[in-house]
């Protein structure tokens, strides 16, 4: 067995199992008019053939439309459906992390004998997870009781305020906040502004589960009676000199004032506090004591919690995973759950495009997703970490609803120059993206091969064949551009489709 | 010939770059590296003061109202004379969105007592979005009334290319002239003049990193900074095709898009706004 847990009691308390149904406090939900009957079972029966004919025309993943029209039917359906989950719902939020965060607590819940309803499909706005509920609701429009149920959503942080309106849950875990998509969330202090609000409707004993490395996160609610678990990383090896740019230099959030760092991992996440007013980082009830990058596919973290330690093999690289796998564990540990139960972690397979591997014709590609400054970033650290050169697709798109891209100039290609023998640049921006590792300097060493390809399937052909035999190709890009490349995959019979895994 | 040398100003680095705004000091820092000109890029902070004959180029980008509180002050009292001084010297500048507002004579918050401005462009900027300090705003409030998408503009016979975001809009004086016209999207306050032009100094609602896609817009900068110092520019060209081809695809968007479906930003309200501090 890869982990160990040491000291634990090794009995499965868990505080699911004393919960009722739960009633949130001046819901707008309770103003609304109540469904009339039968309006539920209308609205599942719907969603349902929804479901099944997105599903059956290949159309998009379908995770989206059937929910839009059933809460179209029944506006309380996604209330009303979750207040049946017997052991409550635990909601994991934040900018980057909540996907990867939900898939390792998924399998520790499993390994504790729980059942957890998910949307692993990635819909994370209430449609989303509407679609998700009333995929396991049965015909009359309840879920089946099960006393091992448990809901586990990962939501969209710019719906957190609505989603919280229909869902109370019994944990809430916050993974980070980074700047991300600019054009939809605005303004970073206003995200955590409107985040901050809607923790006051919560209930007094839903567990706050916050990471005590990120100064915008720390002390949300401070306020509040609600129990909280703090989280972090202690072993400070892998810091880094300075504040990465993209920390957007977070003030102390107390009094505004500059913070300063003993050590920063990346980004604004580190061990901080206020020069001053004197307001400092919590200290982390679960945290890491140990980080061990072991390349570009897998990480061993020898984590601390109240109940005891553990050490986790992860198959994913990178301090942002490592911070997943923390989070984790301190949701699973919110929930008491048995500390044999996280090993569990570490069976956990990828998510789509979280360095997800595929073999096309003999060949090893990765494929690791990419839509922040941050992200973008810490992805390519992971990736490159090791200094050994990698041939890469790197790939950008922008969408009708956000057609900004300039936040490609806060990713840290520079540091990176000469790490990477070829890349082809593909997306419906692959211009912005070359002109971007211009003035980064890729294109100065006379090593680096750059290719402008904008069709992703065209690139991909493209990359495998630059790059020389036996050695992997490692794709990173956007949504949509992998997206495009999956349903190519897809079509070649190299993967399944997303809801056949 | 020895090797020439301008000084770039960047203010507020920490606090004013956060939309991709280290793209344009790239672009100068760039662009005079491959032409074999020194860019010593010289941050200055909250407190640090402005030497008028050192800095041939200042450069201040974008944030949120937050961050214009931080340095208003700052920007109006201890760098806004050094800063005017220097541009009246021939310096250069170049000022992004929440930047821009802050080099005018004022500007109005959604709620409380207007910033000051650094008075350099005779501009005053009005918030007429959604109060965002206030958390019981919601995504769709907030959203309702902002200028969000491609923004093209005709300086001269140049057309520049590239994003606005905001929600204030910017009003000229009598002594202003804009930067250009608006070919695409809203720019000032939807009167058809995007920017502000005096000498040298340039403030936009192109956001973050317009250098990059704009290298025109990058070369006169970097022109008038050689220019300010040495009293002569002479500018070698460079191979700009990648920067072309990135402009390129963005003005095919803008021109494929259906009417209606146009990618640049709908202006909500398009009522001009007749401030009351116009007079000032």
């Amino acid at each position: 067995m890869a982990g160990e847990w040491i000291s634990s009691s090794g009995e499965a308390i868990n505080i699911y199992a004393s919960r009722k149904a739960r009633s949130g406090r001046g819901r707008d939900i309770r103003r609304r008019r109540p469904a009339a009957p039968g309006q539920r079972a209308l609205a599942i029966t719907v969603g349902k053939a929804a479901r099944g004919t997105v599903r059956r025309l290949r159309r998009g993943n379908g995770t989206a439309i059937p929910g839009m029209a059933a809460l179209a039917i029944d506006a309380h359906l996604l209330s009303g459906l979750a207040s049946e989950i017997r052991l409550g719902t635990v909601i994991v939020t934040g900018t980057n992390g909540k996907g990867t965060t939900c898939r390792m607590l998924a399998g520790v819940m499993r390994a504790s004998g729980l059942l957890p309803i998910t949307n692993q499909e990635g819909a994370n706005q209430p449609r989303g997870l509407a679609t998700t509920l009333l995929a396991h609701a049965g015909p009359g429009g309840h879920l089946p009781a099960d006393d091992r149920a448990v809901g586990l959503f990962e939501v969209d942080e710019g719906s957190l305020p609505e989603v919280l309106s229909h869902v109370s849950p019994t944990i809430l875990v916050f993974t980070n906040v980074f700047r991300d998509q600019m054009d939809r969330y605005l303004d970073l202090d206003y995200l955590t502004r409107r985040w901050e609000h809607c923790l006051r409707s919560l209930p007094a004993d839903t567990t706050l589960v916050l990471n005590a490395d990120d100064p915008r996160l720390a002390y949300l609610g401070a306020d509040l009676p609600n129990p909280r678990i703090f989280y972090g990383l202690d072993d400070t090896e892998h810091r880094r000199g300075i504040l990465d740019h993209t920390s957007d230099f977070p003030r102390c959030p107390r009094c505004t004032g500059e913070l300063s760092y003993s050590c920063v991992f990346y980004a604004q996440l580190g061990h901080w506090s206020c020069a001053h007013c004197g307001l400092t980082r919590p200290s982390p009830q679960v945290r890491a004591a140990k980080v061990d990058l072991i390349g570009p596919a897998s990480s061993r973290l020898q984590i601390v919690t109240p109940a005891g330690e553990a050490v986790l093999e992860i198959p994913l690289p990178g301090l942002y995973n490592a911070y997943n796998a923390v989070a984790a564990v301190a949701a699973a540990t919110a929930g008491q759950l048995p500390g044999g139960a996280l090993p569990a972690v570490s069976q956990m397979t990828p998510g789509f495009f979280r360095m997800e591997q595929v073999a096309i014709g003999g060949r090893e590609v990765h494929l690791a997703l990419a839509k922040n400054p941050n992200g973008y970033t810490e992805v390519l650290r992971a990736l490159l970490r090791d200094g050994r050169p990698k041939h890469m697709l790197l790939a950008l798109n922008d969408r009708d609803e956000e057609p900004d891209v300039s936040w490609i100039w806060d990713v840290d290609f520079e540091s990176l120059c000469g790490l990477v023998p070829s890349a082809v640049l593909s997306g419906n921006r692959a211009c912005d993206l070359a002109v971007r590792l211009k003035y980064a300097g890729w294109s100065d060493t006379d090593a680096a091969a750059i290719t402008v390809e904008p069709d992703p399937v065209v690139g991909l052909r493209l990359a495998l064949a630059q790059a020389p035999e036996g050695q992997p190709l490692w794709v990173v890009g956007t949504y949509q551009v992998l997206w495009q490349l999956r349903d190519w995959m897809r079509r070649q019979g190299l993967v399944s489709a997303l809801w056949e895994v | 010939m020895t090797r020439r040398a301008i000084t770039v100003g960047y203010l507020y680095p920490e606090i004013m770059s956060g939309y991709g705004d280290r793209g344009n000091l790239a672009a100068i820092t760039r662009r005079c590296g491959w032409r074999g000109i020194a860019a010593d890029v010289r941050e200055l902070r909250l407190g640090d003061p402005v030497d008028p004959g050192e800095v041939d180029l200042f450069v201040i980008g974008n944030g949120g109202e937050f961050h214009q509180r931080l340095i208003a002050t700052d920007l109006a009292d201890v760098k806004g004379p050094g800063i005017c001084e220097a541009v009246d010297d021939g310096a250069a500048l170049l000022a992004v969105g929440a930047g821009y507002e802050l080099l005018g004579r004022f500007y109005q918050p959604a709620r409380g007592v207007e910033l000051p401005g650094a008075r350099l462009f005779d501009t005053w900027t009005i918030q007429q979005g959604a109060d965002l300090t206030s958390a019981s705003c919601t995504l769709t409030e907030a959203r309702a009334g902002r200028a969000i998408g491609d923004l093209l503009v005709q300086w001269d016979a140049e057309l520049l290319v590239g994003f606005e975001n905001h929600s204030a809009r910017t009003y000229l004086g009598p002594t202003a002239r804009p930067l250009g016209q608006v070919v695409a999207g809203q720019g000032n306050n939807g009167d058809g003049g995007e920017g502000v032009r005096l000498g040298s100094a340039i403030g936009t609602y192109l956001r973050g990193p317009c250098l990059p896609r704009n290298p025109v817009l990058a070369d006169f900068l970097i022109h008038a900074a050689l220019q300010r110092r040495y009293g002569e520019a002479e500018l070698a060209p460079l191979p700009d095709q990648l920067e072309h081809a990135a402009r390129a695809a963005a003005v095919a968007r803008h021109q494929g898009s259906r009417p209606g479906r146009s990618r640049s930003a709908r202006v909500v309200h398009s009522a001009r706004y007749a401030p009351a501090g116009a007079g000032r």
